[in-house]
């Protein structure tokens, strides 16, 4: 047999990668499924939460903005606890970013809130002096688009078994059930229940009259995106 | 002695006037530093040690001839010796393969790093010397501490002054406004400003015992202006038929009844800061995540600030 390898070196490097591709798995691989499993809090984005998503990649803001906490003291006491692989489970892509020029964005739903954010938006420099973050006005204006949102449910629950309309456990042992709807009117209606709520507690009359119109501000829908991470 | 001796010993001498070149004649070369003498010494030591090293591996390759018992195996005519494991290397194979064993069992299992271990292990030292140097922190320092912490948490919405930039949160050199008293007044108040459930209820279980009727518009906007003034001015009659029998006559609060009106205190500070709230401009959300020397250190700032 090792004669016959030696004289075979081929098949000998065949072996050899055979041999640590075997190991490679039962090392990797178990921990891999075991990490990307979403953890005990981490649902599934609602219709406008992912409609905020979207408006989140089209605007870029992953190239200024990470959605990482590194374990460093200094980090978690700025931003919150480190980041787990599980709480991922549900972004596609991920939105990890590279470079902080901004900070970290992984749990600000957890230290801003919704009016906090539609001054930042307007104004970045009204609540933060000196910030060289840009205004984002036209979100003011522009309408998120559900039914893209709809279809990459759609997706998502029939390929990748997103539980969609199931129950989730969150961290204080109560279940939650984000509702995915049957057609594009009912996400449309669906995504304009949540906008309501979230502009409630808006200021801008334009918005709070889109809204009561039914139509859906990109603004809303990225503030309903923005609280949701926690 | 032939050339390969001869040539050796002046490669030696070569390597070793070099080396006195390059660091006898330097500031702080061959002076007395033991560390610089070892490393000189280790260096004239290896190059003597390589130079006769190679010697005698070239003489033998000119002067061995092989010899031995052949093994059956033979690669494109290049054959190989059946020699005897040497002692000392057979000897390393058997220790490294117990290591081994070892290290795969208990070694690595262990003594493995782990990225989150170290970070535990760094917030665990943070949070002693944390503790140990500021435990007996109070007065004027616990103030300055807490307005780092309020410039480093609190300012993106309250603002560098704790003025609330023109509205958009509350400013804390004062108590509270008008608004944010009518606001809680017709909606109530559920915010664990006392650290328990206590509900203030709204204007719907709001009696005037003045007047033995519910509070009406008119009273409300007086006596908000009352509270808002900081317990002065008109409205005194409602407050005291209204709102003292929780928040006391001098609107001083109760201890696990209601919180002070008159000014801020270290406690509601802390307990807004655990519970977040929601009042007449909008949400605060909780900051349970500063350290309990840290929610003392903000309260004691922004009573401070707001006498």
């Amino acid at each position: 047999m090792f004669h016959w390898l030696e004289k075979h070196p081929f098949f000998f490097a065949v072996g050899v990668f055979v041999v640590i591709a075997f190991a490679g798995l039962i090392e990797i691989l178990p921990n891999f499924a075991q990490a990307s499993r979403p953890v005990i809090g981490t649902a599934p984005y609602s219709t406008l939460e992912l409609a905020g998503r979207h408006v989140y990649i089209k605007n870029s803001c992953n190239a200024c903005h990470s959605q990482l906490v590194r374990p460093f003291k200094s980090e978690t006491d700025r931003y919150g606890h480190y980041s787990l692989s599980g709480e991922y489970a549900y972004d596609r892509p991920f939105l990890w970013g590279s470079k902080r020029t901004g900070p970290d964005l992984m749990r600000v739903g957890n230290y801003r809130t919704t009016d906090w954010h539609e001054n930042h938006m307007k104004n970045p420099a009204s609540v933060v002096p000196g910030s060289i973050m840009p205004a984002y006005k036209w979100l003011f204006t522009n309408s998120a688009d559900v039914d893209t949102v709809y279809a990459e449910q759609l997706t998502v629950a029939k390929h990748f078994a997103v539980p969609y309309n199931q129950e989730v456990p969150m961290k204080d042992g109560s279940v939650k059930n984000v509702k995915m709807a049957n057609s594009v009117a009912e996400a449309r209606s669906l995504a304009l229940e949540e906008a309501k709520v979230v502009a409630a507690d808006m200021k801008d009359q334009d918005v709070k009259d889109a809204v009561a119109r039914g139509e859906i501000p990109e603004i809303v829908a990225l503030i309903a995106y923005m609280n949701s991470l926690k | 002695m032939n050339k390969l001796y001869l040539g050796g010993v002046v490669f030696t001498a070569l390597m070793l006037l070099l080396t006195f070149l390059s660091v006898g004649t330097t500031k702080g070369g061959l002076n007395d530093d033991i560390v610089n003498m070892l490393a000189i010494a280790g260096a004239v030591a290896l190059v003597i040690i390589t130079v006769f090293v190679v010697i005698k591996y070239v003489r033998q390759m000119q002067v061995d001839s092989a010899s031995g018992e052949l093994a059956d195996e033979n690669w494109d005519g290049i054959g190989e010796y059946k020699n005897e494991l040497p002692m000392g290397w057979a000897v390393m194979f058997l220790l490294t393969m117990i290591w081994g064993m070892w290290y795969f069992t208990i070694g690595y299992p262990v003594n493995a790093y782990s990225q989150v271990g170290e970070y535990n292990e760094d917030t665990a030292a943070h949070n002693t010397k944390f503790e140990a140097k500021y435990k007996g922190l109070t007065g004027d320092k616990l103030v300055e501490m807490g307005e780092s912490v309020f410039l480093a948490e609190c300012k993106v919405c309250h603002g560098i002054n704790a003025d609330g930039i023109d509205g958009k949160a509350a400013n804390l050199n004062k108590r509270i406004n008008a608004a944010s008293v009518k606001y809680v007044i017709e909606h109530g108040s559920n915010y664990k400003l006392l650290g328990t459930d206590m509900p203030m209820p709204d204007r719907n279980g709001l009696f005037n015992a003045n007047t033995g009727a519910l509070i009406t518009d008119a009273e409300i906007e007086t006596v908000s202006a009352y509270v808002a003034n900081g317990m002065k001015g008109d409205g005194a009659e409602i407050f005291v038929g209204a709102c003292s029998s929780c928040h006391g006559p001098d609107g001083k609060g109760m201890e696990f009844v209601a919180p002070n009106l008159a000014g801020y205190t270290p406690a509601l500070v802390a307990n807004i800061l655990n519970n977040g709230k929601k009042g007449a401009i909008g949400v605060m959300p909780k900051f349970d995540r500063l350290n309990d020397k840290q929610k003392e250190a903000v309260g004691a700032y922004i009573t401070n600030i707001s006498k």
